[in-house]
C-alpha cells in the first residue's frame, strides 16, 4: 500500500459509513415517520395493503387533540411532575452521590447494589401501597405524591450516574479545601458541584424523560385536575379504528415537546456522558 | 449542631415541608364534581356526554380509558375505600365482582323512588337481572351488547353460500372462502378478552357450557374438548397473526377486506359502513352468529358505594342518560336495553344490523353469573390458547385449566 | 479519616430519608403481605407464612416463564449493545455528521413507552401493518411477526431494541469521545489493523461505560412489560409471557396481592442473583483487560 492509497481509502470508508449509518437512520425512524403519516389521514387510509402514501392530508385530528382535549392542561400538569421530579431528585441524588464518592469503597460497593435490588422490584406492585398511601396521607389527584414517587424510584439510577461522576474528580480537591478550612458541604459546594455540573445536566435529562412518559403510577395517583399526558393519551386508543388517527395524533403531541427539550439539550447531554458519568 | 450541617439538614427538611404544603393546599376541588370513569367507546362516549350534560356545567368531570385501564384503577380505588370515583362503567363480568366485593351502592331504594318518573319499567327482566347482585339492583342499564356474526353479501354470493347457521357450515363457509389474501374468517385470539370471547362462543354452541349447577367446570368433558378442537380447527382460516387480535384488529381486517366473515360485537357493525373507516361499505351482512351461544351482556353504570356525592343526584343523572330519548337517539351507537326503543320497527329500518341483532340476543349467552368469572377466563384462556398453538394437547389442556380453576374456586369459597 | 469527612453521612439523609419514606415502605408492605393470602376483592386476609412461595415455586408455569424472561432479557440486550456499540463506532469515526446522526437515532428512546408500543405494533400487525403491508404488495409472504411463537419472541426483542439501542449508543458514543485519540493514532501509526485497534486500545478503555451500560439494562429488562402487553399479551400462546406479565395478572387481574407480592419477591431474588454473578464475570474481565 502506497503512502497516498491510505487516505483514499480512508476516506471511502467514511463514505460508505455515512451511507450506511444514513439507510440504517431511515429505516430505524420508520414506526416515527409512519405515525406521523397515520396522523395525517383518515382511518380509512392507515391501514391498507399497499400502504397508502399519497393522500390529502388532514390536520383535523391534531386540531382535536389540541384543542378539543384539554392538551395544554395535561401538558401544564406533565411539566409540573416533571421539573417538580428534576428538581428534587438531582439535588437529593447528587447529595448522597458525592457522599458515597467519598466513603471507602468496599461500604460503597453494598449501598450501590441494594439501592440497585430496589430498582429491579416490579413497578405494578409498588402502585397498590402508593395509592393506599395517597388515600391516606389524602393526597390522591395531587402532585406531590406522584413527584415523590418519581423521584424515589429515579433516586438509584440518578446516584448511581452522579457517583460516578464525583469519582472521577480527584480527592486531593476535598481535602486542599479542607486545609483551608472548608466544611464537608462548602467543600462540595464551592468546589466539587460546579466541576460536577456536567453530571447533574444528565442526570436531570433522564430524570426528566422518565417522569414525562411515567404511565402507572401517574394512572393511579393523579386524577381529573392532575393527569399527566401519557395517562390522558391512553384514552385516545382503543375500541374504534375512528380513534387510531386520533391515537396518532396525540402520540405525536405528547412526543413534540420532550423532543424539542432533547433536541435544545442534546449536545449537553453527549458533553456530560462525556465528562466521565461512566466511568463507575 | 454546628454549621456545616445546616444546608444539608435544611434540604432533609424540604420533603415534610412538601408534604405539609400538599396537604394544605389539599385536593379539596376534586370532591364537589363528580367524577365518573369509562371505557372509551362510541356508544359510551355518547352515554357519559349525556350524564355530563344532565348535571350543571362543570359539575360532572368524566375519563374515558381503555376498560383494562379503568377496572385497574377502580379496583385499587374502591378496594383502599378512596371517594375518589364516584360513577364508573362495568361491564356484564366486571360488574358481578364489584357488586361481591360490596364496593358498588345499592340501588333499589331509588329505583323504587323513580321508577315512574323515567319509566324504569320499560327495561325487561332479563336486563334487570344482568345489573342485580343478590336480589339487589346495583346498576342503571345502559346498553346491551351482543356478538354478531358478520359476513361479506358480495363474497358469499359469488360463492353460492347462505350465511351459515351452523357451526358445520360455518366452517365449510369459511374453507371455501379462504384464500391467500382474503382470509375465511376472523378469529380473535389475543390473551385474554378477546379469546375468552371467542371461546364462550364455542363452548356453548359445541361444548355444554363452562359449569354445571355446582360450579364445577365442565368444559373439559368431551363436548368441551370437542369444541376447542374446532377452534383450533379454524385457525387454518384465520388471517395472519390472529393470536395477537383483539376487536380491534379484527375490525380492521373486515373493514379493509381482508376476511370473509366471524363473530365481532354489534358495536363494531356502524363502523363497517362508515365510508371514512371502511372498504366494505354497504357489503357486509349480519346474522345471529350459527350455533348460538354467542356473548350478549348487559353493561352500566353504577355509584361507587365509597362516593361522598349526593346519591339521588347521581341517580338522577343516570336515569337521564338512560332516558328513552336517549337511548332512542344511541340507538346508533349500542342496542338499547329499553323495550319500547328496541322494539320500535323504525330502529331496524334505519340500522340494517338490528333484525340479526335481536336473534343474537335471544340465542346468545351471557358469561356464567359469578363474580368470579374474569379471573377463571384468565386461567382458561390461558390453557386454550397452550392448546390452539400446539403446546399443549386439547383435552391435557383443558383437564389442567380445569383443576385449577377448581382450586381457585375453592379458594373462593364456592365449594363449602 | 479526616475531620471534614465527618458531617458526610448528613450527606445520605435526604436521599435515603425519602427512599425510606416512599420506598423501603412499599417495598416492605409487599414482602409482609406476600406471606398473606390476600384477595383484594373482599379484603380478607389470612396469614399462610410461606404458602404462597411454596404454591408459585412448584408450578411449572413460573419457571416457564422466567425462561422466557431470561431469554428475552439477554436477547434484547445483546442485540441492543451489538448494533449500539456498531452505532458508537460508527458516529465516532464519522466526526463531522455525527451530531446530527446521533440527535435522529436517539429520538426512539425519547417516545413515551406506552405510545412507543402502539408505533410498533403499527409496524408489526399481520397484514395492515407497514412491514406487511409492504411485503405482501410485492407478492412475498412474510412470517407471522406477532403469531408464531419464535416470531413473537424476535419481535418483542426488536421492539424493546429499537427503544434501547439510542440509549447504550449514546452512552458509549460518549466514553468514545473521552478517548484519548493519541493512543489510536499511534497504534495506527504502528500499522495496526482496524480490529486490532478495536480489540487493544479502544474496548479495553470503554470497559467500564460497556458494564454500565449493561448493567442498566439489564435492571430494567427483567421489568419490560408495556411493549409485551401491547403487541401479543404474552401470546401466541404462553410464548412471550413473561415474569411480569404473569404478575400483573395475578396482582391487577385476578387481584390476588398476596401472591403477586410473593412473586414479585421471587422475581427479585432471582434477578439480584443473576445480575450479582453477571456483574462479577464483567468485572473480573474487567480487571482482566485492565492489565
Amino acid at each position: 500500500m502506497s503512502a497516498a492509497d491510505a487516505p483514499n481509502r480512508r476516506r471511502r470508508d467514511t463514505w460508505l459509513i455515512f451511507i450506511a449509518l444514513s439507510v440504517f437512520t431511515v429505516i430505524n425512524l420508520m414506526p416515527l415517520i409512519w405515525a406521523v403519516l397515520t396522523s395525517l389521514k383518515d382511518p380509512r387510509d392507515a391501514f391498507t395493503i399497499p400502504p397508502t402514501i399519497i393522500f390529502e392530508p388532514t390536520l383535523e385530528y391534531h386540531r382535536q387533540v389540541w384543542f378539543e382535549n384539554d392538551f395544554f392542561v395535561y401538558l401544564k400538569n406533565s411539566l409540573i411532575v416533571s421539573a417538580g421530579t428534576v428538581l428534587i431528585s438531582v439535588p437529593f441524588g447528587s447529595l448522597a452521590a458525592y457522599a458515597l464518592s467519598r466513603i471507602p469503597r468496599r461500604s460503597a460497593g453494598p449501598i450501590l447494589s441494594a439501592l440497585f435490588t430496589i430498582r429491579m422490584f416490579p413497578h405494578m406492585l409498588l402502585a397498590i401501597p402508593f395509592f393506599v398511601m395517597g388515600t391516606f396521607l389524602n393526597l390522591i389527584d395531587s402532585y406531590i405524591l406522584l413527584i415523590l414517587a418519581l423521584v424515589a424510584i429515579n433516586q438509584p439510577f440518578t446516584i448511581w450516574l452522579m457517583h460516578g461522576f464525583f469519582l472521577d474528580i480527584p480527592r486531593d480537591l476535598d481535602e486542599a479545601a479542607a486545609i483551608d478550612g472548608c466544611t464537608s458541604w462548602q467543600a462540595f459546594r464551592i468546589v466539587i458541584l460546579p466541576l460536577a455540573r456536567p453530571g447533574m445536566t444528565v442526570a436531570a435529562l433522564f430524570s426528566l424523560l422518565l417522569s414525562y412518559n411515567e404511565f402507572l403510577f401517574a394512572l393511579v395517583l393523579t386524577g381529573t385536575s392532575t393527569k399527566t399526558l401519557p395517562v390522558a393519551i391512553a384514552s385516545f386508543g382503543g375500541e374504534d379504528i375512528s380513534s387510531w388517527s386520533l391515537s396518532a395524533a396525540g402520540a405525536i403531541g405528547i412526543m413534540l415537546p420532550i423532543v424539542v427539550v432533547m433536541l435544545l439539550l442534546q449536545r449537553y447531554l453527549v458533553r456530560g456522558l462525556t465528562a466521565g458519568a461512566v466511568k463507575g | 449542631m454546628d454549621l456545616r450541617s445546616r444546608p444539608v439538614g435544611a434540604l432533609a427538611g424540604v420533603v415534610p415541608a412538601l408534604l405539609l404544603a400538599a396537604m394544605a393546599a389539599g385536593p379539596a376541588a376534586a370532591q364537589d364534581t363528580i367524577r365518573i370513569i369509562s371505557h372509551r367507546q362510541p356508544a359510551l362516549e355518547y352515554y357519559t356526554g349525556k350524564m355530563a350534560a344532565a348535571l350543571p356545567e362543570g359539575r360532572v368531570t368524566v375519563e374515558l380509558m381503555p376498560i383494562d385501564r379503568e377496572l385497574e384503577l377502580a379496583s385499587i380505588t374502591m378496594s383502599s375505600q378512596s371517594d375518589a370515583i364516584d360513577v364508573l362503567y362495568l361491564n356484564d363480568a366486571s360488574f358481578q365482582r364489584f357488586a361481591a366485593n360490596g364496593w358498588l351502592e345499592p340501588l333499589d331504594d331509588l329505583w323504587e323512588k323513580y321508577r315512574e318518573e323515567y319509566d324504569l319499567d320499560d327495561f325487561p327482566q332479563s336486563v334487570i337481572d344482568a345489573v342485580s347482585y343478590d336480589g339487589k339492583i346495583y346498576a342503571m342499564p345502559i346498553q346491551t351488547n351482543t356478538e354478531l356474526f358478520f359476513y361479506r353479501t358480495d363474497l358469499l354470493e359469488e360463492a353460492g353460500i347462505e350465511p351459515p347457521t351452523t357451526m358445520e357450515e360455518y366452517a365449510a363457509a369459511a374453507a371455501q372462502l379462504h384464500s391467500a389474501r382474503t382470509a375465511g374468517t376472523i378469529m380473535s385470539l389475543k390473551p385474554v378478552d378477546a379469546a375468552l370471547n371467542e371461546a364462550h362462543w364455542y363452548m356453548n354452541a359445541i361444548g355444554d357450557g363452562w359449569f354445571d349447577d355446582a360450579w364445577k367446570p365442565i368444559f373439559n368433558n368431551a363436548a368441551g374438548v370437542e369444541a376447542i378442537t374446532k377452534l383450533k380447527e379454524m385457525t387454518q382460516y384465520a388471517p395472519r397473526g390472529f393470536t395477537a387480535h383483539a376487536n380491534d384488529e379484527s375490525t380492521i381486517n373486515l373493514q379493509q377486506g381482508l376476511a370473509a366473515m366471524g363473530l365481532q360485537w354489534f358495536t363494531r357493525a356502524a363502523a363497517m359502513d362508515n365510508p371514512e373507516q371502511s372498504r366494505v361499505v354497504g357489503e357486509m351482512g349480519w346474522v345471529a352468529p350459527p350455533g348460538g351461544g354467542a356473548r350478549i351482556a348487559n353493561d352500566g353504570f353504577a355509584i361507587s358505594r365509597f362516593s361522598s356525592n349526593d346519591r339521588d343526584e347521581m341517580f338522577r343523572m343516570m336515569a337521564e342518560a338512560a332516558s328513552k330519548e336517549s337511548m332512542r337517539e344511541g340507538a346508533q351507537f349500542a342496542m338499547p336495553p329499553r323495550l319500547s326503543v328496541l322494539e320500535d320497527p323504525a330502529l331496524a329500518e334505519q340500522f340494517r344490523w338490528y333484525t340479526a341483532a335481536r336473534e343474537a340476543v335471544e340465542s346468545g349467552q351471557a358469561f356464567p353469573a359469578m363474580p368470579d368469572f374474569l379471573d377463571v377466563g384468565e386461567i382458561v384462556t390461558r390453557h386454550i390458547l397452550r392448546a390452539v398453538t400446539g403446546e399443549a394437547e386439547v383435552q391435557a389442556a383443558l383437564d389442567q385449566a380445569a383443576a385449577e380453576t377448581e382450586s381457585l374456586l375453592a379458594s373462593r369459597g364456592y365449594y363449602n | 479519616m479526616v475531620s471534614w469527612q465527618r458531617g458526610l453521612w448528613l450527606f445520605f439523609v435526604p436521599s435515603f430519608g425519602l427512599l425510606a419514606v416512599v420506598l423501603l415502605w412499599p417495598l416492605g408492605y409487599a414482602i409482609y403481605l406476600s406471606f398473606f393470602d390476600y384477595f383484594l376483592g373482599t379484603g380478607t386476609r389470612t396469614f399462610i407464612g410461606l404458602g404462597n412461595y411454596i404454591e408459585l415455586l412448584s408450578e411449572a408455569r413460573l419457571w416457564r416463564s422466567m425462561w422466557t424472561t431470561i431469554i428475552i432479557a439477554f436477547g434484547s440486550v445483546a442485540l441492543e449493545f451489538a448494533v449500539g456499540f456498531a452505532l458508537a463506532l460508527a458516529l465516532y469515526r464519522l466526526n463531522s455528521s455525527a451530531k446530527v446522526f446521533s440527535v435522529l437515532l436517539f429520538l426512539p428512546h425519547i417516545v413515551t413507552p406506552v405510545v412507543a408500543a402502539l408505533f410498533l405494533k403499527w409496524m408489526l400487525a399481520a397484514n395492515w401493518g407497514l412491514v406487511d403491508a409492504t411485503l405482501l404488495t410485492f407478492d412475498i409472504t412474510p412470517p407471522d411477526w406477532l403469531g408464531d411463537p419464535l416470531w413473537a419472541k424476535v419481535s418483542v426483542i426488536l421492539a424493546d431494541a429499537w427503544i434501547f439501542t439510542p440509549l447504550i449508543m449514546m452512552v458509549l458514543y460518549a466514553a468514545l469521545q473521552g478517548l484519548d485519540a493519541s493512543l489510536i493514532e499511534a497504534a495506527q501509526i504502528d500499522g495496526a489493523s482496524n480490529w486490532r485497534i478495536l480489540r487493544h486500545v479502544i474496548i479495553p478503555a470503554l470497559i467500564p461505560a460497556i458494564i454500565f451500560t449493561i448493567s442498566v439494562r439489564l435492571m430494567d429488562v427483567f421489568r419490560f412489560f408495556d411493549l409485551i402487553y401491547v403487541l401479543t399479551g404474552g401470546g401466541p400462546g404462553t410464548a412471550t409471557e413473561t415474569i411480569t406479565m404473569y404478575t400483573y395478572q395475578l396482582g391487577f387481574r385476578m387481584l390476588e396481592v398476596g401472591k403477586a407480592s410473593a412473586l414479585g419477591v421471587i422475581t427479585l431474588v432471582i434477578v439480584a442473583a443473576l445480575l450479582l454473578s453477571i456483574n462479577r464475570a464483567l468485572n473480573s474481565i474487567y480487571r482482566g483487560g485492565d492489565r
